[in-house]
């Protein structure tokens, strides 16, 4: 599994990336909408992208509505991972195509279990 | 900015707390208890820096987080899980200051009735420019025997 690690705060993408590497994927980054679209038109595939909101040059909803354009693209799991926490923002995003959202402040578990309902992380049996 | 807060989906206790301390447990110490409310007077933060993210439209206002620059590298070296000894870039160090202003603000955001955008976060040592008369709300925080302040200010 690969996944898009977009934010603008290198902070924020070193944590996330942790938490991703630590649950087995190998990962790339962008610090914004726009970079991580050219990552995208690389032709580098990803499995999931994981969208901060705010962001210099485009923000995640745009990159959202982008990748939805693209059938090729399809096959991308978005989940946004973000400060923006009112119902509307949330209902915006998942309107416009995104699958997931992640409300930042979020514990490495949260990630997993977010992960674990979209089916990119397998979830472990009680023994 | 009218910035009332909803206290109700907290029972009660001050939502501003409930959310720096969420913040600090779960992405900066990683557990919960080393952040509580400040006993008594604040002293004056000597070599302060500050972090904060504005709210534009409908209400205006600005949230600000401000520390000593001592503890703010402690901060950093937390949310970047670096030793404690470990030199901290100036890059890093605002950039994770930087980020903790802004899911403070965001999730401060979400509190106030008919919210804006939220901006970029900002870091200076130079505290940025607030009417006194504009102070909404100041909650001092101590965190691991440190100084944490955080404002809601009303932008004019």
């Amino acid at each position: 599994m690969r996944a898009l690690v977009i934010d603008d705060s290198r902070t924020m993408r070193r944590i996330i990336v942790g938490v991703l590497t630590a649950l087995g994927f190998e990962t790339v980054e962008a610090a914004d909408g726009r970079q991580a679209l050219d990552v995208l038109e690389q032709g580098i595939e990803v499995d999931l992208a994981c969208i901060d909101w705010n962001m210099p040059v485009m923000n995640g909803l745009e990159f959202v509505v982008a990748v939805r354009e693209r059938k090729d693209w399809r096959g991308v799991t978005l989940m946004m991972v973000t400060t923006e926490s009112e119902h509307g923002q949330i209902v915006r995003a998942l309107a416009a195509g995104a699958h997931e959202y992640m409300i930042k402040p979020f514990t490495p578990d949260a990630v997993k279990e977010k992960l674990q309902l979209l089916g990119l992380v397998e979830i472990e049996e009680l023994v | 900015m009218s910035m009332q807060v909803d206290t109700t989906a907290f029972a009660g206790t001050d939502p501003v707390y409930v959310i720096a301390e969420e913040v600090f447990s779960s992405m900066i110490d990683g557990e919960p208890g080393f952040l509580r409310h400040w006993d008594g007077d604040p002293p004056p933060i000597v070599d302060a820096m500050h972090a904060w993210v504005d709210v534009h439209g409908a209400t205006n206002g600005r949230v600000l987080l401000s520390t000593e620059r001592s503890t703010a590298d402690d901060l950093a070296r937390a949310l970047l899980q670096m030793g404690p000894t470990e030199p901290v870039s100036d890059e890093d160090f605002a950039d994770a200051l930087g980020e903790v202003a802004n899911i403070v603000g965001g999730n401060v955001k979400a509190l106030v009735p008919d919210p804006g955008v939220l901006t970029l976060p900002q870091v200076t040592h130079e505290r940025p420019h607030t009417d006194p008369e504009a102070l909404i709300y100041e909650l001092p925080l101590d965190w691991r025997g440190s100084l944490v302040v955080i404002g809601l200010w009303r932008l004019l």
